[in-house]
């Protein structure tokens, strides 16, 4: 664990009061830097000795943005969704010691009550494990004193003084397994590339997270990208690496550019380059900006963009034999290598007490979607889905039923709520249906329509498709053209059929991870919700009424009062009616946009 | 040397090789369309799949391994074959009547392996070019209807009066009620041919008539 000492002293600093303003791609766009600008402008302005403190993200992206406040022989507090116009009120009544408003208290200053809850104790922070995640809105992202003082670059330390073999045996002993989906063992790739004779061998972090509703990979680079570097130098002694490579989108240019920060200033500090302290070992790491693409989070694909075109080949021969440029190569996920770090810096028996007996460890989990709390939780692997979505997403929002969850992203399938009890694993998900994958669950109410959820999805891997092998280019083609024929009420008896075959084709013959998980989204919809693609094809009826053609708008006549508004509001005039009696929509004129549902003020207009 | 075992029968073939060289040497076949030995083998086209061990990986392309259990055709394989098949026409712009291929069509040979109705009949037929019926005038239904009786007609010189059905795709229908019209083919004309199938013409085949004679 962190020394408190060295949380305390990041966290107060050295000056009276100290704010700490979430500098990342997340809260940026929810407005923390006028809040960071407004913060700054205070200070300077009363002229207080305090300082404003730039930090990475917590994952909780409902608070967004947030601030966290220390003032000395005060309570640490965290006010969340700040205005930067409220900023001056927020920090005066805080200097005043009046803390209300406040969302919950960091660290508390003796045993004073202030009738606020300690952040240790909200349910969205006291139900996780912060292990690769510890560091995430804590310290500055881009400064290598504040990584080192939490005890970063320790593990790295530690592992240099060992022979290559003994590291790889303490990555077996942790049972460390790829956190990018697929949950190959860790150690025994390294133990592959390490075995290799080659002049030359290659490392390469995989950070080219494409999941709709998944974002850890980026959360974590940007937050504490000094810990992935690290878990890549680690990787790179382990089996004799010359050169490094972390593989960025250019399209998350915060994420590339503090890693690319972390880099020069671990060179500066001697982690990386010629004799990396002093053990003999040169290594030197290069952030590779990639064009993106979805394709390229399979392996193959993303040694050959790096080559030069993003398409991937037939496997075997895997990596860890013929990688990039024919040499033998180690790729991990952006969180595989930070759990690397993490269990170097606090050892192997810390890292093993969580988790299942096959899936040690922690795993972070982006709950997005029908839930009161979205973010990034990181909890033990084997956690139930119902924990995670209800006691840490706090549930469905009011008024409504979650139905599902879609795990892994647009590679994965649905868990329906009758099998929320399912924990969370490599092996328990493959057997219904869903992977692992990055981690994201997209949670879905009952006012989701489910043929419309895997239409959203196969819109996805239709357009990712690099089109290189038939069964994925064509064939998800065709999927997708079917599913539009059902939403749109046009479907066939056989499609359903079709469907099952089509998507069972495509994943057993596809060349790569890509088209091999594609239809998931489709088979699973069907294994759990055919009563749903049943009733588009043969009533024509959207059950959750959210496919257009598939919904009728009518005016209930007894709740109308004839205001009119509908029919100023509609774009195709397709309601009329005199001022007064209930008015009526004309379903041939109607183009189902939902404008009159909306502006209705009696809430009159229903759908069927 | 390698020892694996292709359909049962074991062979041994060299430490390199890929699956399709064991399951030659073993005397057994399985369908090729991408692989051109020694220029193409990027294994695209997903037509050799096999079962190696249970787990299906494309013949050309996926190397031997010691003991390995090779099956070349069984159901399921069959099944992914044809899917994938019928999944590559779906991508082809079919001109059979004007395509010069013929008889060394990878395709339609492979259709007719495969059972797969979605190639007409001029694929086989030897009348090309001035010879050809419709370009003659003669409303021949070879474009629009399925092969595989090998042209038997039209290699007596009698028009196909499309006895196997129509082709499965629309995109061919359209194609060849163009091919009729270029050639001043006139509406009647082949409406009488047709007539064989008036009970169970598509109703998007006249659709398709009506559409394309219209203008």
């Amino acid at each position: 664990m962190i020394l408190n000492s060295v949380v305390y002293e990041i966290v107060y600093g050295r000056k009276d009061l100290r704010v700490h303003v979430p500098i990342s791609s997340c809260t940026l766009a929810a407005g923390s830097q006028e809040v960071y600008n407004a913060v700054e402008d205070y200070i300077s302005r009363t002229g207080i000795n305090g300082e404003v403190h730039r930090v990475g993200c917590t994952g909780l992206c409902f608070l967004d943005p947030w601030i966290m406040i220390a003032g000395k022989g005060l309570p640490v507090a965290i006010y969340v969704n700040v205005k930067h116009v409220d900023v001056e009120k927020i920090i005066a009544k805080y200097l005043n010691h009046d803390f209300s408003g406040a969302y919950a208290l960091r660290f508390k200053e003796g045993n004073v009550d202030y009738g606020i809850p300690l952040l240790d104790e909200k349910p969205e922070w006291k139900n996780q494990v912060r292990w690769v995640s510890r560091n995430c809105g804590l310290v500055d992202p881009e400064s290598i004193d504040e990584y080192i003082m939490t005890g970063g670059y320790e593990g790295l330390k530690r592992a240099l003084k060992m022979k290559r073999e003994e590291v790889i045996e303490i990555v077996k002993k942790s049972g460390l397994r790829g956190r990018g989906g697929a949950g190959f063992p860790t150690w025994l790739k390294w133990k592959i590339t390490y075995e290799q004779r080659s002049d030359e061998k290659y490392v390469i972090c995989n950070g080219d997270e494409g999941d709709p509703g998944a974002f850890m990979n980026r959360l974590l680079a940007e937050s504490d990208p000094h810990r992935v570097i690290e878990g890549l130098i680690i990787a790179g002694y382990a089996v004799g690496a010359t050169k490094g490579f972390v593989f960025v989108r250019a399209e998350k240019p915060l994420m590339a550019d503090r890693l690319e920060k972390a880099v020069n200033e671990a060179r500066k500090k001697g982690f990386l380059g010629e004799n990396i302290l002093g053990t003999g070992f040169s290594f030197d790491i290069e952030v590779y900006r990639s064009a993106g693409a979805f394709v390229c989070g399979e392996e193959t694909a993303l040694i050959a963009a790096i080559e030069g075109r993003a398409r991937p080949r037939q496997r075997p021969p895997y990596p860890a034999t013929s990688g990039l440029w024919g040499k033998p190569t180690v790729v991990n996920n952006v969180e595989t290598l930070a759990h690397v770090a993490t269990i170097f810096q606090l050892g192997v028996e810390e890292f093993t007490k969580y988790g299942t007996e096959k899936s040690k460890g922690t795993k972070m989990f982006c709950v997005t979607g029908a839930v009161k709390r979205t973010g990034v939780y990181e909890v033990p692997i084997g956690t139930t889905i119902k924990k995670l979505v209800y006691e840490l997403a706090g549930g469905p929002v009011e008024g409504k039923k979650i139905k599902a969850v879609q795990v892994g992203g647009p590679s994965g399938g649905c868990i329906p709520s009758n099998l929320f009890d399912l924990e969370l694993d490599y092996e328990t998900l493959q057997a219904y249906g869903a992977i692992m994958g990055s981690g994201g669950l997209v949670v879905i109410d009952d006012s989701g329509c489910m043929v419309n959820v895997a239409k959203y999805f196969t819109d996805f891997t239709l357009a990712e498709s690099c089109g290189k092998c038939l069964p994925c280019r064509v064939g998800m083609k065709i999927m997708n053209e079917t599913l539009e024929r059902i939403v749109n009420g046009e479907g066939r008896e056989e499609d359903i059929e079709l469907l099952r075959d089509l998507g069972v084709t495509v994943i057993k013959t596809s060349l790569c991870g890509l088209g091999g998980s594609a239809p998931n989204p489709v088979l699973s919809t069907l294994r759990y919700f055919e009563n749903e693609y049943r009733e588009h094809v043969e009533n024509k009826k959207c059950p959750a009424k959210v496919c257009p053609k598939l919904v009728t708008y009518v005016i209930n006549e007894e709740k109308c009062r004839g205001c009119g508004v509908c029919a100023r509001y509609c774009p195709v005039n397709a309601i009329t009616g005199e001022a007064g009696e209930p008015f009526r929509i004309n379903d041939s004129k109607c183009i189902k946009c939902g404008s009159c549902l909306i502006n209705c003020p009696f809430g009159a207009i229903e759908k069927i | 040397m390698v020892k694996v075992k292709v359909n049962n029968v074991e062979v041994e073939v060299p430490q390199e090789s890929y699956i399709i060289d064991a399951v030659e040497k073993a005397g057994f076949k399985v369908p090729l369309l991408c692989y051109l030995q020694g220029l193409f083998n990027e294994a695209t086209c997903r037509i050799c799949v096999v079962k190696a061990n249970g787990r299906v990986v494309p013949a050309c392309r996926y190397p031997v391994q010691e003991g390995m259990n090779i099956t070349t055709s069984d159901d399921e394989l069959e099944k992914m074959r044809k899917i994938n098949f019928e999944l590559l026409l779906a991508t082809h712009n079919i001109h059979c009547w004007d395509c010069y291929r013929k008889s060394t069509c990878t395709l339609s040979s492979l259709s007719k392996e495969l059972g797969v109705e979605g190639i007409p009949v001029c694929s086989e037929c030897p009348l090309y070019g001035d010879e050809c019926l419709v370009n003659q005038g003669i409303p021949c239904l070879g474009p629009l209807t399925v092969s595989g009786c090998d042209a038997e007609c039209t290699r007596q010189g009698a028009l196909c009066i499309g006895c196997r059905g129509f082709v499965s795709s629309r995109d061919v229908w359209r194609n060849a009620i163009k091919f009729y019209r270029e050639n001043g083919i006139r509406r009647e004309d082949l409406e009488s041919i047709i007539t064989i199938f008036w009970i169970v013409l598509p109703i998007k085949l006249r659709e398709i008539i009506d559409e394309v004679y219209k203008h």
